[in-house]
């Protein structure tokens, strides 16, 4: 119920907007924006990428030299302040793969250097000190992290399949922003509507669902969906000082074995585990043989569903509306298909450049679903390798560096 | 304050907290459901009072009640609004209350619990893994070929629409001379009208070898094209009619002043015309496309002839929408024949007693509502303006064989305006709107004239001609009146547009009749806008000019008459019965409206 009320609380502004339209004034009055964020000055842009360096400089700082949960708790309260309800969200980590995407295949696309900062500062970071963006930086991955109530334990099996989602959902985020389509991620960022207090009503249902879900399950956005998560998990994996829980030589007391609410923690592995797993050689040659033919189906099947994935693009919608429906154009309250009335464009060039849109959607969906053939080879192929570990440790791709397993730890420096 | 103590004060606060947010929750469904019950701006009692107003536009008393009561009605709203806010503010606040109380709660009490000794087992664990990575990629798999499956691709026979090359065939039927047929009067009422001849050679045209043309035929002159409405929006499509007793009152559903009507045996959007006793009209369905002739005195179908075993004629009927369907064009005639397009690009020409003289097929007009403009006669000439997605084209027929006379493109696109014929300076120019140009063409060889980039949008309104102008206008563009001497835009405006009817011209005036159900009128020379009439419904039909009088029907089934003036004056107001998206056809003493469903012959 609560789900409810919230998504009907916050979205009464769009619902105004809709049954009341804009009436024009003539004495200057001007409208405020009320679900999309002013462009920041370039002063502005500045400053947030400083907050950004600082912030995960003293993170990276706080968790690998002071190791302390308080501070990184409070710096985080900070960052989604600052972040979240102040910046509105935006421009975020998360979002800006799509902006660096696009100003890749787009020549008359420009990236501001604070985007290109978001993008490679938590990367950079992450290489030197693990996921410290995500600890106390990134305002998604903090406004999980506070309604942490109770977590669960998630099944092995659960956390490895449904870990791939990411790497299609960036896959996929990567496609439709190569082809100028959307920018999905930031389209579908289910807190972006609590930060800004209003947007539309099924993003908020899917914040709050996320969050109440997040109370049991720790961080579920940050899990299974974030794509920005998917890269950071990736470069964490390399990165050069990674925390770790304890300060000092572990001595296997086990008591900190349930602390993280990640189930990010690693045992020490077992004997009997590396035996079993070395006779199953074969299977591992086996499944890494078939990456290619994994790679070929994917490609193949996201290739053929090219036209449904271009109809998210405006020129292909509305090219497909005027053929299938012409009698739309009828319809004055539609306003794409008034709009493209009262342009110059005609119904032939319209079909031609969603044609060229459709083209180029079914290339990209062919390295798209080769990508996610390749991400799923690799994931049953990662089922077979096993790393020899005598110590609990953190896993350094799915560790969030949130340093809640600090204080489980006994030992001390 | 031990431990227990302060798990007990968080525990009390969540249980406040939680509440709290339950009382919010429930007064926040209650506004929720009332904001969403009463829409103020469509309630009974403001429509009731705007409707009162329509009936009395100068009612201050009622305008300031329409405003007081619409005041009432957004406070009210938006009061709600504030209240859903402030409560879902309230309700946000107390969640983060109840978050901290039950984070508190829980970590008050939690210990560090003495672990497992059982370690997960971790090959068990990556088996499974290993299934249900395999199932998920699966999934995804039929899922993309699901979505593959669920959608076709419209774009590429679209395209392939657009590469066929047209096909154009003739059936030639050979005829012996033709004249003009005043048709002898089927009964005592019949009216005489005199059809004026003149001789022109058929076969003047060595370099256009003609089938079977007809050795010498009679074609109607000026005198004997006024006195019939021998096209869409009368002689010559200019929406100027030549009789000077025209009705002015009448009512379909008492019958008052309805001689007779009769329904019409297959629907259409197409208009009827008239030449000496014989009424021409259309009708097409899934089934048929039929020429009806009926005698204009009684109301009898003389005959019908339909639009078959044309060859090329395509097997497939093209996909049209409802509001145009693929009889839309009206037929148009010169005495000797009927001449009749279907949205099918079947062209067909018939002898005034319905016989067959040929019949032609243009290749499939690519439209997504349909083809719906009209034809035109003069003299051995048939214009047919032929713009379709594959672009801009008027077509000249021999109306004695079907042959063309010439054939030209244009830059311009799809558009479904019907052409006119203005005589500029002693020629004869076929003036026509299409996107984005007007523009006016030599009758003898197709060359443009003139020709003017004004238009944007679906061009559906046809031009007008008068006072030495070419006016012609669009919605989402532009109205335009402009010098057919030398192409140049004398006056612009757009304040009020036609989407469907088309403007006419009138002692200095030009009217404009739009889907807002707004009729207007400007002065012709200058631009000034004039005065305007708000009516009851929308217009589709367009205005036509007779005896000092505009005569234009609403949708309704509605014709306004006003006199002819730079002040708005109301003549009179007459109701069909039925609704009317055609333009009515005049005789002397007579107007036949086509409805929905009838045709009405209307005498006073």
């Amino acid at each position: 119920m609560l789900l409810l009320l919230l998504s009907m609380t916050i979205s009464p502004d769009i619902n105004g907007q809709q049954r009341f339209p804009m009436p024009e004034f003539e004495s200057g009055y001007e409208y405020p924006d009320v679900s999309t964020p002013e462009p920041r000055s370039l002063t502005l842009e500045y400053i947030d990428v400083i907050v950004l360096l600082a912030m995960l400089s003293v993170t990276s700082w706080l968790v690998i030299k002071k190791r302390s949960r308080r501070y990184i708790l409070w710096l985080s309260v900070g960052a989604l302040l600052y972040f979240g309800f102040w910046k509105n969200g935006c421009v975020c980590s998360v979002g800006s793969v799509q902006n660096m995407v696009l100003s890749l295949s787009d020549s008359s696309y420009a990236v501001s250097y604070a985007i290109i900062a978001f993008f490679t500062l938590p990367l950079l970071f992450s290489l030197g000190f693990g996921r410290v963006f995500c600890a106390s930086v990134c305002p998604l991955g903090v406004i999980q992290d506070l309604v942490i109530v109770k977590p669960v334990k998630v099944p092995v099996w659960v956390r490895k399949s449904l870990g791939m989602f990411p790497f299609v959902y960036l896959a996929l985020a990567v496609l439709y922003a190569a082809t100028g389509t959307d920018f999905i991620i930031c389209r579908y960022d289910p807190f972006v509507g609590i930060f800004r207090m209003g947007a539309e009503f099924h993003l908020i249902v899917l914040g709050i669902a996320f969050l109440l879900i997040g109370m049991f399950v720790a961080r579920p956005y940050c899990r299974f969906v974030c794509p920005f998560g998917a890269l950071l998990k990736i470069t964490s994996l390399f990165s050069k000082h990674h925390m770790s829980i304890t300060p000092a030589q572990c001595i296997k007391c086990k008591l900190c074995k349930d602390s993280c609410p990640f189930d990010a923690i690693e045992q020490p592995t077992p004997d009997k585990a590396v035996s079993e797993l070395k006779g199953k050689t074969g299977k591992f040659i086996l499944y890494a043989a078939i990456i290619p033919l994994l790679m070929f189906v994917g490609g193949w099947a996201l290739s053929s569903s090219h036209v449904f994935l271009a109809k998210a693009h405006p020129d292909v919608y509305l090219a497909h509306l005027l053929i299938e429906q012409p009698e739309v154009m009828n319809d004055l309250d539609n306003l794409d298909v008034q709009t493209f009335l009262g342009s110059d464009r005609t119904l032939d060039s319209l079909v031609q450049d969603a044609e060229t849109v459709q083209a180029g959607f079914y290339t990209g969906a062919w390295l798209t679903g080769a990508f996610i053939g390749l991400v799923a080879g690799f994931f049953l192929v990662s089922q077979y390798i096993i790393r020899r570990r005598t110590d609990y440790e953190p896993h350094r791709g799915d560790c969030y560096s949130c340093g809640r397993c600090f204080k489980y730890c006994p030992v001390e420096k | 304050m031990d431990i227990k103590e302060k798990a007990e004060i968080a525990k009390n606060t969540a249980k406040v907290a939680g509440a709290f947010c339950l009382v919010i929750s429930l007064l926040l469904i209650l506004n929720f459901w009332q904001m969403h019950s009463s829409d103020p701006l469509e309630s009974d009692v403001l429509e009731t009072l705007v409707e009162r107003l329509s009936l009395e536009p100068g009612n201050q008393e009622l305008i300031n009640q329409i405003r007081e009561l619409d005041l009432l009605a957004r406070k009210a709203y938006f009061t709600s609004l504030w209240q859903v806010r402030t409560g879902g503010y309230l309700l946000l606040f107390a969640s983060i209350i109840l978050i901290i109380s039950l984070r508190i709660h829980s970590s008050l009490l939690s210990r560090i619990e003495k672990p497992d000794e059982e370690d997960e087992d971790i090959v068990l664990g990556r088996a499974l893994s290993r299934k249900w990575i395999l199932g998920g990629t699966a999934i995804m798999v039929l899922v993309a070929l699901a979505a593959a499956f669920s959608v076709s691709d419209p774009l590429k026979e679209y395209m392939a629409a657009i590469d066929e090359p047209a096909e154009e065939t003739i059936e030639r039927i050979s005829i012996s001379d033709a004249e003009p047929t005043p048709a002898p009067a089927p009964d005592e009422d019949s009216v005489e009208e005199e059809a004026g001849e003149v001789e022109v050679q058929a076969d003047e045209r060595p370099e256009q070898p003609v089938a079977a043309t007809p050795a010498t035929a009679r074609f109607p002159n000026e005198a004997a094209i006024r006195q019939n409405h021998n096209a869409f929006r009368g002689p010559w499509g200019n929406g100027v009619i030549y009789h000077t007793s025209i009705p002015m009152e009448w009512d379909g559903e008492s019958g008052n002043n309805i001689r007779w009507k009769v329904k019409v045996p297959v629907h259409a959007f197409s208009s009827p015309v008239i030449w000496g006793d014989r009424l021409f009209l259309t009708g097409a369905d899934e089934t048929r496309r039929v020429v009806f002739c009926f005698n204009r005195h009684s109301g009898n179908i003389l005959w019908e002839e339909e639009a078959s075993n044309i060859p090329g004629s395509p097997r497939e009927l093209p996909r049209t929408t409802d509001d145009t369907g693929l009889g839309a064009p009206t037929v148009t005639t010169n005495g000797i024949g009927v001449y009749a397009i279907f949205g099918t690009g079947d062209v067909m020409a018939l002898d005034m007693e319905g016989n067959r003289i040929w019949a032609r097929n243009l290749s499939v007009p690519d439209n997504h509502y349909g083809h719906s403009s009209s034809l035109l006669t003069h003299n051995e000439k048939l214009f047919v303006q032929y713009d379709t997605r594959d672009g801009g084209r008027i077509i000249c027929l021999n109306v004695a064989n079907g042959e063309t006379i010439w054939d030209i493109t244009r830059e311009s696109g799809i558009s479904w305006a019907s052409p006119i014929l203005a005589n500029i300076d002693g020629n004869m120019q076929l003036v026509v709107n299409g996107i984005p140009i007007v523009a006016g063409y030599n009758i003898e060889n197709g060359n443009e004239l003139w020709s003017v980039q004004a238009m944007g949008g679906e061009v559906g309104p046809s031009p007008a001609y008068g006072g030495g102008l070419v006016y012609a206008a669009n919605e989402y563009a532009r109205l335009v009146a402009i010098d057919p001497g030398n192409g140049e835009v004398i006056w612009e405006d757009n304040y009020y547009l036609p989407e469907v009817a088309s403007p006419v011209y009138s002692d200095g005036l030009l009217f404009i009749s739009t889907t807002y159900a707004v009729f207007a009128c400007f002065d012709a020379q200058t631009g000034e806008f004039l005065w305007d009439y708000d009516t009851d419904d929308i217009f589709y039909s367009s205005p036509l000019v007779a005896n000092g009088h505009v005569y234009v029907t609403d949708t309704g089934g509605k014709t306004y008459i006003f006199r002819v003036g730079r002040e708005p004056q109301l003549v009179a107001t007459n109701s069909i019965g039925e609704e009317v998206y055609t333009i009515p056809a005049f005789a002397d003493g007579r107007i036949y409206i086509r409805g929905e469903e009838y045709l009405y012959c209307i005498e006073n």
